[in-house]
């Protein structure tokens, strides 16, 4: 019995999920120059894991700088508006600015950051996510970068946590039901 | 959630990323510590790591942004006991307090770390002091157990003794950059441990 255990099925291999980030870093590759200089948005916890293993493919200049944010709870959720509590240490005014992102559901989360870093003034905002759960999509968001269109499945590991747990799986798995059924599903 | 060990299993072979034909910059007089080095090296430690707090419940590794976000991931990947993740951010204050350490904790941790037993994942160790204040600093909280991981050391700059419980390499007085560290923002992604050639930082 252990955290494996609690993993109902591998859904993205490691192989399959590395091989995946090494074609994003490429695709990003041939979008910035070195004088495009991007900015790479990340956004704590969850995107920690890929944006290790992405960064390490890219091969123009580039920053990378850290946002964590914590959601205001269920009456906030429909606006997006989360609380920053880490902020940019860089000016992104005048930046070319990608988002990484780990997984994107409603898009409420990633609507409201693309706003709220919009209004810093960048020269080009773009989102790279690893995964992308359509079905659930509430909002519009333009993805520019996709790893892997998921289906509506509790998906941990690689950055994706439940409660705290799994993080460092270095696969994606789908969490068996009954580990979260007793718990209330806010991915 | 149980805290029984898991195994990662044998079939899950993290494929050894390659440097492949990324060239290295102009600015890197020497590639010091390679992708494989690296890698096995992070697999010693992850090993190490996980025979120490095997049982022990409540592990919490905490990454001091950003350098340690690489080496973090790294390492997490290769732990084979139950733990939590989360991440500090610090920040000097000016010049003048360098000679005690004290840092600004811009970003506290995201739980609450008492009771836990408390890893502190860093890049680099340079004069010791900030290690050394975030070690105090964190021991106020009444912890299981507080330790450090450290990627490199760089001994002949220590001016405080700090206890590592976990080192990846000592390396010379030189400047380095890649796999987290930086030199201005810049390199901190490079899949290795590169030298800063002299000319560009002075």
């Amino acid at each position: 019995m252990g955290l494996r255990d609690d993993v109902a099925k591998v859904l993205i291999p490691e192989d399959v999920l590395q091989a995946r980030v090494a074609e994003l870093g490429r695709a990003i590759n041939a979008t910035y120059t070195d004088d495009d200089r991007p900015l790479l948005v990340c956004v704590l916890k969850g995107a920690f894991m890929f944006l290790a293993d992405l960064t390490r493919h890219l091969e123009m200049r580039h920053e990378v700088d850290f946002m964590e944010i914590s959601s205001y709870g269920a009456a906030t959720r429909s606006s997006g508006v989360v609380r920053i509590l880490l902020d940019l240490e860089q000016n992104v005014e005048g930046r070319h600015v990608l988002i990484v992102e780990d997984i994107i559901d409603s898009g409420r989360t990633l609507d409201y950051i693309t706003r709220n870093l919009q209004t810093r003034g960048p020269v080009s905002l773009r989102v790279c996510t690893l995964l992308s759960k359509p079905s659930r999509r509430e909002i519009d968001v333009p993805l520019d970068f996709v790893g892997f269109e998921v289906p509506d499945e509790f998906v941990v590991g690689y950055g994706l946590d439940f409660v705290e747990e799994y993080r460092n799986l270095p696969f994606i798995g789908v969490l068996k039901e009954k580990v979260y059924e007793s718990m209330t599903n806010d991915q | 959630m149980t805290n029984c060990k898991w195994q990662m299993a044998d079939e899950v072979v993290v494929e050894e990323r390659m440097t492949n034909d990324m060239q290295v910059p102009e600015a890197i007089e020497q590639v010091l510590l390679d992708e494989e080095v690296i890698a096995a090296r992070v697999r010693e430690l992850a090993a190490q790591i996980s025979a120490d707090y095997a049982g022990a419940e409540d592990l919490v590794l905490i990454g001091v942004l950003k350098g340690a976000f690489i080496f973090l991931a790294d390492l997490a990947r290769r732990l084979t006991v139950p733990h939590r993740v989360d991440f500090i951010a610090l920040s000097s204050y000016n010049r003048d307090a360098v000679s005690t350490g004290a840092v600004r904790l811009i970003m506290d941790t995201r739980a609450s770390i008492t009771g836990r037993h408390v890893l502190i994942i860093e890049d680099i160790v340079d004069t010791g002091y900030t290690l050394d204040y975030l070690l105090r600093t964190l021991r106020a909280r009444q912890l299981a157990s507080l330790r450090a991981c450290v990627l490199l050391s760089k001994p002949e700059r220590r001016r405080v003794e700090v206890l590592i419980d976990y080192l990846g390499f000592e390396i010379p007085d030189v400047w380095v950059v890649g796999y987290g560290l930086d030199y201005a923002d810049r390199f901190r992604t490079l899949p290795y441990i590169g030298m800063l050639k002299r000319e560009t930082y002075e």
